[in-house]
């Protein structure tokens, strides 16, 4: 298979080549097949042009891809005590945040919890169906109980939510301002969007320990945080170019057309971000139950492990549920805002 | 008429691309919009604009779409920076103005009312109206007070807490007037501020208008593409085409001695015993006898109507009571035609 050899004597580089001849770990074929749990079969694809695998063959020189991810996780180890030094202190008050959330949800007595949330989903939806329906809701996770884990669930997503419109937000107004930042966040976004959930987790468990809430925070907020982020940029964006021109006729300050011309025009859109990263973070909290985080992705978790059928099955659908009614109210919101300045 | 004008343009070249200032030079030296795309991809927007604006007069600027007048009286309150030259507002030059000033400008000497209105959708029309004082930081109660007495004063009473969605373009563009009014600033720009409603409502809000200004006396820079309203609201008329002033002057007078094709086929079109008056068309006093008196101010049509369509009558013409001259109703069957009077 050392189809290379001859391009390597050919340029003179066989002394080089044979030089150093360290030991390399395995190559990319015998780890796959070790995961298969098979047996090491022979390197090279059969592909007509060479990989790294198969130069190494002919070159020791030339290192295995094996090296490549090997150095990767080597230089992040490398830096990682710096990094969790700066990191470690920004991201300490989201650990209290969740943990004191959590708290306050867990110990709040029932009486008190329930007319709460009920006031709040009044306040933002000003409609009796959707209030309705989450009392409704909150009594039958209470009836099936799953009341504590739901409300686990629940003190997490608000945290996570509150957190990225926090972020978000005035990322999404820096975007909006200039088209530079606008280029160089959106692929992040992307990146951020379609990176598989279970590949933050892994930098995220070598920088601080699996017990630490903040863990499972960094991770819900950083997959949810990019729909808040893209609608407050295209919503500032789409602002009637009449209305700001109008703006700068009368003399506004870039913050006062900010505050009362820019966010309430694209408060909608911004709104409709809202509900999206709502969504993503509860779609994110039993991927987060990974790494201990509480709620009732735990028990899709143990649904998984232990193959509990019913008992995934029901939490799962209480995640559905729960879905359904933070939608509900977030679009009553929306609904709300939208009809107060079209109406005819 | 005379004296120092209010508004000055001086010299105004505006050309669309990335190096603007350095195709000036181009410009001047003659070269055409075609030959200017084609060989430097730059676009001529405006060249080589005076006007001078007097004060307490309306200045209309006309033009068909895409003669630059839009762009043109952008250029007054620099929501467009041009490419050359000067505006100066009571002696002073805009182009030199820095950001604190210019907003200052913006704010207490030139108002502005917009085409498509561009009303605050989530504001109320009180709240639309008092939008310039607000921005200038008066206090509630002045706002209130100016904002209703405007909102009075367009006609508008008893809608002040409708959103502006909730009224008809007729009714918007009031607000947007008034809006412009509370800012109580000497200059008011208009950007084809009647073309978006319908016939009838037009002429209700250029009779409005024209009220106005009886009693403000404000100098207005009015932007139209319809000869009618131009002719009708114009002290000084100026007629754009191709981003350059093909002629301007007091409206009869152009209409009477139009100096280029383009403005004759123009003023073909129109109704010219109803835009023309007495004023324009009638020659010193040489007859003794009359078939009567006419004002100086009415228009031909008036008098068509009194002589019955005699074309043997001759009138004397009285402004304030004093005799001006007299008038053939032949040289009135004359003026009616374009040809006959162009040499007159």
């Amino acid at each position: 298979m050392a189809q290379y050899e001859a391009v390597f004597d050919t340029l003179g580089l066989r002394d080089w080549c044979d030089a150093g001849t360290g030991e390399a770990p395995v190559s990319m074929a015998q780890l796959l097949a070790q995961a298969k749990g098979g047996g090491t079969e022979e390197a090279g694809s059969g592909l007509p042009f060479p990989s790294l695998d198969v130069l190494h063959e002919a070159c020791p020189r030339i290192g295995q891809t094996r090296d490549l991810t090997e150095g990767l996780e080597q230089g992040f180890l490398s830096i990682r005590s710096e990094l969790k030094f700066v990191l470690d202190p920004i991201t300490q008050p989201l650990s209290w945040m969740l943990d004191g959330t959590l708290f306050v949800f867990e110990s709040a007595p029932w009486w008190v919890m329930i007319p709460a949330l009920l006031l709040v989903s009044w306040l933002v939806s000003r409609s009796r169906s959707v209030t309705g329906f989450v009392a409704f809701v909150l009594l039958f996770f209470a009836f099936i109980d799953h009341y504590e884990v739901a409300m686990q669930t629940l003190a997490i997503v608000f945290v996570c939510t509150g957190i990225s419109v926090l972020l978000g937000v005035p990322i999404g107004i820096g975007m909006s301002k200039s088209d530079t930042a606008q280029r160089s966040i959106v692929p992040l976004l992307d990146l951020l969007q379609t990176l598989p959930t279970f590949v933050y987790l892994i930098p995220l468990i070598f920088l601080f320990s699996v017990t630490e809430s903040k863990l499972y925070g960094i991770a819900i907020i950083l997959y949810a945080i990019v729909p808040v982020i893209r609608l407050t940029d295209l919503g500032i964006r789409l602002v009637d170019k009449d209305v700001i021109e109008a703006a700068d006729a009368f003399g506004l300050t870039s913050r006062q057309k900010l505050a009362r011309v820019e966010l309430p025009l694209a408060l909608p859109n911004i709104m409709a971000g809202v509900n999206q990263t709502i969504m993503m973070s509860l779609a994110m909290v039993v991927i987060a139950s990974l790494v201990s985080a509480p709620g009732l992705g735990v028990l899709v978790l143990r649904g998984i492990r232990s193959l509990d059928l019913g008992v995934g099955i029901v939490a799962g659908l209480g995640i559905v549920l729960l879905a359904v009614v933070l939608d509900r109210v977030s679009k009553a919101a929306l609904a709300r805002v939208d009809t107060q300045r079209n109406t005819k | 008429m005379s004296g120092q004008p209010k508004v000055s343009i001086r010299g105004l070249y505006k050309i669309f691309g990335p190096d603007d200032r350095a195709m000036v030079p181009h410009v001047q030296g003659g070269m055409d919009k075609a030959t200017l795309l084609d060989r430097h991809g730059h676009v001529l927007g405006l060249q080589d604009i005076n006007v001078d604006m007097q004060p307490g007069e309306i200045t209309v600027i006309m033009g068909l779409s895409g003669s630059g007048k839009s762009t043109l009286i952008r250029h007054l309150n620099r929501l467009i920076e041009p490419s050359a030259g000067e505006i100066l507002v009571d002696g002073t030059d805009v182009m030199a103005l820095g950001d604190r000033d210019l907003r200052r400008l913006r704010q207490k000497q030139m108002s502005m009312v917009f085409q498509k209105f561009a009303l605050l959708p989530h504001k109320t029309v009180l709240e639309n109206a008092a939008l310039p004082l607000s921005v200038q930081g008066a206090d509630a109660q002045t706002q209130d007070r100016e904002a209703r007495k405007w909102l009075a004063r367009v006609g508008l009473d008893g809608f002040e807490d409708r959103y502006p969605a909730q009224l008809s373009g007729g009714m918007q563009q009031r607000v947007g007037i008034a809006r412009a009014l509370t800012a109580n600033t000497d200059i008011m720009l208009m950007d084809e501020a009647f073309s978006a409603l319908d016939p009838l409502i037009r002429t209700d809000m250029q009779n409005l208008l024209l009220e106005l200004q009886k009693e403000l006396q404000k100098t207005i820079i009015f932007i139209t593409h319809d000869l009618d309203e131009a002719l009708k609201l114009a002290d000084h008329l100026v007629i754009l085409k191709d981003g350059a002033v093909v002629q301007q002057g007091e409206p009869q007078g152009i209409l009477l001695a139009p100096c280029d094709p383009y403005i004759e086929d123009f003023v073909s079109d129109i109704n010219r015993a109803r835009v023309l008056r007495v004023r324009s068309v009638m020659g010193p006093v040489t007859d003794d006898t009359f078939d009567g008196d006419v004002e100086a101010a009415s228009n031909l049509e008036d008098l068509i109507a009194l002589s019955d369509g005699d074309t043997n009558h001759c009138y004397r013409v009285l402004e304030d009571g004093a005799v001006v001259g007299q008038l053939d109703m032949k040289d009135l069957v004359k003026a009616l035609v374009p040809r006959i009077s162009g040499g007159s």
